[in-house]
């Protein structure tokens, strides 16, 4: 009977962190990219995002994997917490408005610094590999934290902008 | 025994013994007349598994992220919608040539071919580009492969079926919370059902006649389905499963994800997330006869979680259930009859749908 209590507890802990970072951080992050004089912390890149993390939701990486942006359009994700812009009509690429919007969207998936209470890291993640994508309709889109397009995912979590 | 007639003798044995192992050899092939079709939807590959081996014997490559796979009567062709592109993608099985791309209305879910092969009906979970969905069912004529009707709905289709006529088709909506029955020679809305939460996946239960009896509908809020009466239109029950096996959590897009009636129609198979396990239910009394457990997902140094029970379809004889879990990359197979489980088929990212194709 453990085992069965046990995930709704882990469960119960997600989804108060999805809370948390939803209700809590998402004011915060959006305060420092506002340029707050209070922000305080690690904080999250708009160039680094648009360069390094953006091109991930439309890169077929592999055989195995749909593209990220195949399910998560916003027409296609019922306004889901990770719904993108549909790209423009032919176009390859977001415009430089709808990039500050999936931005804006994306943002709310994380705690800046704090990777392991980042749903955008934790969900798209193997579950051998500490993440939810077993809960995730798109399944497991990186196998460990070691894939290259995971750590950039990560860095910008931590900060990192463009050098 | 003289020399001659010791070679007989042993001819004799030697051609039985033969005939015994191409008998044996042939067994498999006799008894292989069905196919499971599996929409890895994560992933770019169908996958097909041979019912009589329980192992995968096709990997149908390059279409990303399908959604399901449907056959003509003769199993001659495939049907097939995807979230990549807003088309029916219509191949031929043996060669696996796309012979058209049917365009669509929108994003395609489910589709369903009527008994007489004439029509392909495909759910439309999206005719826009906003969030809040618009829905609509397409009708396609499998002779000119043309869409020759695209009948709206308020919000986005789901999943269909239909009666063993081929008359009439009910869809479910998620977001509009609604079954709608269409009446498939008139090409028009027959009747509607509105609930209080979200329909997922539907079953049609038919009359001997072919004619629609009940309908069964998954709720995203429900541990179990709800009873639509065909005749009346009105739903008459609210079917609850038992509250054991329990603790798995819900799952993203509801609670009981999956139901199917076997082939033979004397039951009724629904799946529970909260259970992490596949119901059983007597047809047509519908009185509990057990459950199986499915597979759990392991993690780490962490209790298990739930595996995401999802689809479920039968061999043509009745004698085998699959169910798919998506969380877990696999099919379980299923004994109908001992309601024990006979094997866990490993498969591609994210199985959802699975459909059975009949081989002629």
């Amino acid at each position: 009977m453990i085992s069965r209590i046990l995930p709704k507890i882990i469960s119960a802990g997600f989804a108060l962190a999805a809370a948390v970072s939803l209700c809590v951080f998402a004011p915060f992050v959006t305060a420092q990219n506002s340029g707050s004089p209070d922000a305080q912390g690690p904080q999250l890149d708009y160039e680094y995002f648009k360069t390094r993390v953006e091109p991930i939701f439309l890169k077929k990486r592999s055989d195995e994997h749909a593209r990220c942006y195949v399910c998560h359009q916003v027409m296609r994700h019922g306004g889901g917490p990770l719904s993108l812009d549909m790209l423009p009509a032919g176009a390859n690429f977001w415009t430089e408005e709808q990039s500050r919007r999936n931005f804006e969207t994306v943002s709310k998936l994380v705690v800046p610094g704090n990777p392991d209470l980042s749903l955008f890291l934790r969900m798209p993640l193997a579950p051998e590999a500490g993440g939810l994508a077993d809960t995730l309709q798109g399944g497991r889109r990186f196998a460990s934290q070691d894939d290259p397009d995971w750590k950039n995912m990560k860095a910008w979590v931590l900060g990192e902008k463009p050098k | 025994m003289s020399s001659t007639n010791m070679k007989r003798y042993f001819r004799g044995r030697i051609d039985a013994r033969l005939l015994l192992v191409l008998l044996f050899a042939a067994m498999p092939l006799l008894a292989s007349t069905a196919r499971i079709y599996v929409a890895n939807r994560g992933g770019t590959t169908i996958d097909v598994i041979d019912s009589a081996t329980n192992k995968v014997v096709e990997v149908i490559k390059g279409i990303e992220s399908p959604e399901v796979i449907r056959f003509s009567p003769d199993g001659s062709r495939l049907y097939i919608t995807s979230r990549s592109e807003d088309v029916l993608d219509v191949r031929d099985r043996k060669s696996g040539k796309t012979i058209k791309k049917v365009p669509l209305s929108g994003w395609a879910n489910d589709a369903g071919v009527t008994s007489d092969g004439k029509l392909i009906v495909v759910c439309i979970r999206n005719t826009g580009t906003e969030a809040v969905d618009a829905g609509a069912l397409d009708i396609i004529d499998s002779k000119s492969l043309e869409k020759v009707k695209s009948i709206p709905v308020r919000r986005g289709l789901h999943d269909v079926a239909l009666t063993g006529d081929g008359k009439f088709a009910a869809a479910g909506s998620p977001g509009g919370q609604f079954i709608t029955v269409f009446d498939l020679q008139k090409m028009e809305i027959a009747w509607e059902v509105q609930y209080d939460q979200g329909v997922l996946p539907v079953i049609i239960e038919s009359n001997p006649d072919g004619s629609g009896h009940r309908i069964f509908a998954n709720l995203n809020k429900t541990n179990g389905f709800s009873v639509v009466d065909f005749a009346t239109h009105k739903e008459v029950a609210r079917i609850k499963n038992p509250d054991e096996p329990s603790g798995f959590p819900p799952g993203c897009e509801g609670i009981s994800h999956g139901i199917n009636i076997a082939p033979d129609h004397k039951s009724l198979w629904t799946n529970s997330r909260p259970a992490n396990a596949v119901f059983v239910y007597s047809l047509p009394d519908l009185k509990l006869l057990g459950h199986v457990s499915l597979p759990e997902t392991e993690v780490p140094g962490k209790a298990p979680r739930g595996g995401g029970p999802a689809w479920i379809t039968f061999t043509p004889d009745s004698k085998t259930v699959y169910v798919s879990t998506c969380g877990t990359k696999s099919i379980t197979a299923i004994d109908v009859q001992a309601i024990k489980e006979v094997t866990r088929i490993p498969v591609h990212e994210m199985p959802d749908r699975i459909s059975t194709l009949e081989l002629p």
